[in-house]
């Protein structure tokens, strides 16, 4: 089967090009089934090489296909690196992505542009696995781009929508700005190392000290990259802008696969990482600020889909504090678990607003769980996994990361515990305005409320048995299990020796787990008072106002303590985040740099005069210029 | 040489066509006398023969400039019967000057004489300012025609200049005598020569437009007809970048410290004003000016390069932007005569009148762009590793900077087409070899994009 | 010593000019009239502005007569190596009048050659 790796993204793209070409002609049931089939032969060749792996030993093999490009003394090969940490991002990719596919069918049906989602869906597999497989940077590359337009064209699939192709826009002129960190730091690989392969670049690196300066450069230029693609702080804000594309779009590009290339690439190039201790350290505490910020914007956004595109910006800054504390097999775990019950979130959100014929705002929803009992056990157990309680996905490779958060810095320790807080608050926050309470919809959609059709339901199960179980792969040995995982990468992050030991006692474990778990079911009670009622249609301030009555009238001063301790700052501070911070500071400075050369563009542009006479007196003043520059430089030369 | 004569002749039989009336049959004429231009130059490759008493040498590089010039030129005859309805009766008259000026252009790539090259530029840009005013009762064509005729002129003088300044230092017009004579004096700064290399640097610098000498490229851009102004961007910038890159890396490679940093700044400059300037453009003609001299900036890159990579780097960059250029002006011509608007609103709903012309308009701007998977992406992969061989980072990271800026007015088109509903909803059509030669230059451009090496190395 | 020499022949160039006008200023008689100090120009007065349009044919003219000049100077040369390069040079230069006679074809045909 390791043979047969080229097909892998191969595949993919074939059904692009059947797909493309024949949108609009060939029906939507063939369409589908191409789609869908194609995504699922890379499944079965990815199992078979996963398979192949474990006997093998998890020896790296570099498939070498042809030289692609010579320039000098300068060669890249096209070639396919297959070793655990890409086995283990290909299986995400291609189990989600089948997954995602097969509710697609059903979400799309009634989608005029159906093939053509389609297409744009198989090229992004094609990109996605690309990008996962390429031995080099520039194949790396090559696939962080496309999968960047495929983004881009599906974000503004929509495209009669204004405000959804001006999302489309934003996402891809931020993710260019992180694209051109990418760009610099690959042309001084090629400068440093006189190669872009992987393997050999990380072989040459060995030499440099730790601390290097070039290191740190090139280190430092990727991650402007991955902030980018991984939407983190500055360039953060286009993912819940992105969520303008349809819900399986949001799944899969901007949930579980493509918003964590980033933490591929910079996983893949740990052993330079380890070498450039101010980048990680940088890596991390960007990685913590945006978990922060995102955890508290997440806390007052009404739209279903918004508050979990903060929610992934918030879950992707925990998995780079993972990579900044050299912690890459967790922040790989954090990865997998997280495509799992992301984009079961992402999905079940979908079917509800399937379900509500396109309604988005969680304030007319409520009371779903009769309605959509399917939607309502998976969303529970995806909640359950995203905060964080045992034994579900979340739990686990949370746990690693924040050991290694402790076990590094108390700084990096109290802002993901504060994150994780934030988490659990507005992840129930949004079980219950969903689920509970009474319905606070039109009447014409409760009338057509229905639970969506197996196609969409399916995905939604087989999710939720990963979500439930996939911790499985990582039990901390304080519980006396065995982190299959961590072995499992041994052979990719084995050979860094840099990377420092995150060993806590097990008390300490202990401790962190059972607090934990009180703290969720705390604010599970906490929450549940205030959300699941039975409020029907008011205005955000009046909710908040009877809820806050009805709480001094039925509990203690402590409550109310509470509420004003904690709730009170954190809207305060929430929307301080969102109001001030993003709005303001951020799509400020990104516009403000764009309005710079606006103004630049027209005073350029008035020099243009259309007349002739000043033309020439521009060419003479340019000649003597050039004539004057040489002078001076032959003298000092 | 064969394709020299071979050209001259169909430039001359096309001269005859409306006189002995076969003027039907001159665009065949042309082409066939192109591919046979094609087949001749094709079959020199390799052997590195020299011409009228080594005024020429036809050598891997030649072949591969002259070409692509005439490949390009082949297409562009193709469109041009389509185009020119209004102008019909002169339709051999311009072929013939159009297949005169690839003379230009074959001489400008592969002369070893300073005279020749003199005689190439001349050619070149003699049969352009006739083109430019195609359009005899349009205002902006005669205003073109004659703002390039008079700046033109202007800059021919001080490459003329140039070359006598050249010829007192080194008695000699030979590319190998002064090759000789600048190594053997390398050391020590001979103003003479010094005065000789700049002035010929600013006459090649206004041929390929670039800053400060580039304020005739968008009038004569904007007001020639578009099919025209396609043949300019093209064909003329590619020729003299060859011209350019040949004789300074040549002659001039020895003494590269002392113009390299005239060329950094132009460089920078150029790319600057042209992409900055092009931002605000409405009118995708004049845009694509602003462009072609922003491409002109990318490519000034590889005349710093001081080996053999700077010529493979030129021409996987003339031939990526030629063959994106060439398709993306005939577009603009196609909706220009449907829409009557050369802005880029008139591109709105490209997607429901044309699915194809949608897409090819969107693979040649993703190409210019250079965006990954497309020839655009490896041009400047190329360009911009050879500069960074020879070690200028700063220089690299600033172009790539702009080559950002570019992407956001080279989505507006795109946009436009694809995300914008049409003001009419009338269907275009085309004829059939005109889809297939789109079709093929979009073709060309993925599959350079997949695999650059189908470039050999020259 | 080469400078010396170069500075000496323009201050003696210089020099002569000067010498030779101011003696004329000098010794020559001056008689100051409005006729006397009109700008010479060759034949009549100008009668009203002097920019005006010319017929295009001028130009046509003026173009097909410089074709013919620039031939008759590459003819010179020609005529010097003929005897030394025999036929070649012959056929050469055969092919090269034969091309300006296609020009002059072309013109005529075109009727450029026709006054109006």
């Amino acid at each position: 089967m390791t043979d047969l790796v080229w097909l892998v993204p191969l595949l993919p793209l074939i059904g692009f090009i059947i797909n493309g070409l024949g949108f609009g002609k060939i029906s939507k049931n063939t369409a589908a089934i191409i789609g869908c089939g194609s995504v699922f032969l890379s499944l079965i060749i990815v199992a078979g090489i996963f398979y192949e792996d474990l006997g093998r030993g998890g020896e790296a093999v570099q498939k070498t296909y042809f030289t692609w490009i010579t320039a000098g003394n300068l060669s890249i090969d096209f070639s396919l690196l297959i070793d655990r940490l890409s086995i283990v991002m290909m299986l995400i990719v291609t189990g989600v992505g089948l997954l995602i596919h097969i509710y697609s069918v059903g979400y799309m049906h009634n989608d005029v542009g159906f093939g053509k989602f389609f297409a744009y869906m198989n090229l992004f597999m094609f990109s996605m696995l690309v990008l996962v497989l390429g031995a080099n940077y520039v194949m790396l590359f090559i696939g962080w781009e496309g999968v960047g337009l495929c983004s881009y064209l599906l974000i503004g699939f929509w495209y009669k929508n204004r405000e959804y192709t001006a999302a489309a826009n934003k996402a891809f002129i931020m993710n260019r700005i992180g694209d051109l960190g990418f760009l610099l730091g690959l042309f001084l690989i090629f400068k440093t190392f006189g190669t872009s392969d992987f393997q050999r670049v990380f072989s040459s690196v060995q030499s440099f000290s730790s601390g290097d300066i070039t290191i740190t450069l090139i280190t430092l230029f990727l991650f402007i990259g991955a902030m980018g693609k991984s939407a983190q702080i500055p360039l953060f804000t286009w993912l819940p802008d992105a969520m303008a594309g349809p819900t399986p779009v949001s799944a899969l590009i901007h949930a579980a696969t493509m918003v964590t290339a980033g933490i591929y690439m910079i996983a893949r190039s740990n052993i330079m990482y380890a070498l450039a201790p101010s980048t990680s350290e940088f890596v991390a505490v960007v990685g913590a600020l945006t978990a922060l910020m995102a955890g508290f914007i997440a806390l007052t956004q009404t739209d279903i889909k918004k508050v979990l595109a903060y929610s992934t910006v918030s879950q992707l800054g925990y998995m780079f504090v993972a990579l900044g504390l050299t912690a890459y097999s967790s922040a790989m775990f954090h990865v997998m678990t997280h495509a799992f019950f992301k984009a079961l979130l992402f999905l079940g959100a979908g079917s509800v607003i399937h379900a509500l014929s396109g309604e988005q705002n969680m304030r007319k929803m409520g009371g779903l769980r009769k309605h959509l009992p399917i939607t309502f056990i998976t969303m529970a157990i995806a909640t359950l996994a995203i905060v964080g309680f045992p034994p579900f996905a979340g739990f686990f490779s949370k746990d690693e990361i924040l050991t290694a958060a402790y076990s590094h810095s108390m700084f990096l320790f109290v802002i993901l515990s504060l994150t994780s807080v934030l988490t659990v608050l507005y992840m129930f926050r949004f079980f219950f305005l969903t689920f509970f309470g009474e319905f606070r919809g039109t009447k014409y959609q409760i009338d057509h409320i229905h639970e969506s059709p197996k196609s969409m339901t399916l995905p939604l199960l087989i999710l939720m048995v990963l979500s439930a179980v996939g911790g499985g792969l990582g039990i901390p040995e304080a519980l006396g299990g065995k982190h299959f995982l961590s072995e499992y990468f041994n052979h990719v992050f084995g050979g860094n020796t840099r990377i420092q030991s995150h060993e806590v006692s097990h008390f300490f474990e202990y401790g962190l787990m059972i607090i934990s778990m009180v703290l969720i079911i705390l604010i599970y009670q906490f929450t549940k008072q205030r959300y699941d009622k039975k409020v029907i249609g008011k205005s955000v301030e009046e909710l908040k106002m009877s809820l806050w009555y009805k709480l001094s009238l039925n509990k203690f001063y402590v409550d109310e303590l509470y509420d004003k301790i904690i709730v009170k700052p954190l809207n305060g501070m929430s929307n301080f985040f969102f109001n001030s911070i993003e709005k303001k500071v951020i799509d400020g400075a990104v516009n403000g740099s764009g309005q710079t050369v606006y103004f630049l563009s027209s005073m350029l542009k008035s020099l243009q005069s259309g007349n002739i006479g000043f033309y020439v007196l521009m060419m003479v003043i340019g000649i003597v210029a050039i004539l004057f520059f040489s002078l001076i430089n032959t003298i000092t030369l | 040489m064969n394709v020299v004569i071979a050209l001259t002749i169909t430039g001359i039989l096309n001269l005859f066509g409306s006189i002995f009336s076969y003027r039907k049959i001159t665009p065949l004429l042309s082409i066939i006398g192109l591919t046979t231009a094609i087949v001749f130059n094709s079959m020199y490759w390799n052997t590195n023969q020299s011409f009228f008493n080594h005024m020429m040498v036809v050598d891997n590089y030649a072949v591969a400039f002259g070409t692509v010039c005439m490949v390009l030129a082949a297409c562009l005859i193709i469109f041009y019967n389509r185009f020119m309805g209004d102008n019909d009766h002169h339709l051999p008259e311009v072929l013939s000057v159009i297949v005169l000026s690839v003379d230009g252009a074959i001489v400008m790539v592969s002369y070893t004489n300073l005279l020749m090259l003199f005689l190439g530029v001349e050619i070149l840009s003699i049969s352009f300012y006739i083109l430019a005013g195609l359009k005899k009762k349009d205002l902006g064509s005669n205003e073109a025609a004659i703002k390039y005729f008079l700046m033109g002129a202007f800059s021919t003088g001080f490459l003329l200049l140039g070359i006598t300044l050249i010829y007192g230092a080194t008695a000699s017009f030979d590319l190998s005598v002064i090759s000789e004579y600048v190594k053997l004096n390398s050391t020590s700064t001979n103003y003479l020569l010094l005065s000789g290399v700049l002035l010929i640097l600013v006459g090649l610098l206004f041929k390929v437009a670039a800053a400060p000498f580039h304020f005739w490229t968008p009038d004569v851009y904007q007001g020639a007809p578009t099919i025209i102004t396609a043949f300019f961007a093209t064909v003329g910038k590619i020729a003299s970048f060859g011209a350019f890159y040949r004789l300074f890396q040549m002659c001039f490679s020895p003494i590269v410290n002392e113009w390299s940093g005239v060329i950094m700044v132009v460089a920078i400059i150029t790319m600057f004003i042209g992409n900055i300037t092009a931002l605000q453009q409405k009118n995708l003609k004049r845009m694509f000016a602003y462009s072609s001299i922003a491409h002109a900036g990318y490519m000034l890159l590889a005349l710093l390069s001081h080996d053999y990579l700077g010529g493979n780097a030129i021409l996987f960059y003339s031939i990526a932007y030629g063959i994106s250029s060439m398709s993306a002006f005939i577009i603009i011509h196609i909706i220009q005569t449907q829409t009557g608007t050369d802005e880029a609103m008139g591109f709105a709903g490209l997607v429901h009148k044309n699915k194809t012309l949608a897409m090819i308009t969107a693979i040649s701007m993703l190409s210019l762009s250079g965006i990954p998977l497309t020839a655009g992406f490896f041009g400047k992969f190329y360009l911009f590793s050879s500069a960074i061989e020879s070690g200028y980072v700063l220089l690299v990271c600033l172009a790539v900077i702009n080559s950002f800026i570019g992407i956001y007015y080279y989505f507006k088109p795109v946009i436009e087409s694809y995300f914008k509903d049409s003001i009419t909803d009338d269907v275009i059509k085309l004829k059939s070899v005109e889809t297939i030669l789109l079709i093929f230059l979009s073709i060309a451009t993925i599959l350079l994009g997949i695999f650059p090496g189908l470039v050999p190395a020259i | 010593m080469g400078n010396v020499s170069l500075i000496v022949l323009m201050a003696c160039g210089i020099g002569f000019c000067g010498l030779a006008q101011l003696v004329s200023k000098l010794i020559a008689p001056s008689s100051k009239n409005l006729q006397k100090l009109q700008a010479y120009e060759c034949g009549v007065p100008t009668i009203g502005a002097s920019w005006i349009q010319f017929n295009v044919g001028y130009y046509l003219f003026a173009l097909i007569f410089l074709v013919f000049d620039v031939e008759l100077m590459f003819l010179f040369p020609w005529a010097v190596v003929n005897k030394e390069m025999g036929i070649t040079a012959f056929i050469e230069i055969v092919v090269f009048i034969f091309i300006l006679f296609l020009g002059l074809l072309y013109a005529w045909k075109k009727g450029a050659l026709k006054w109006m």
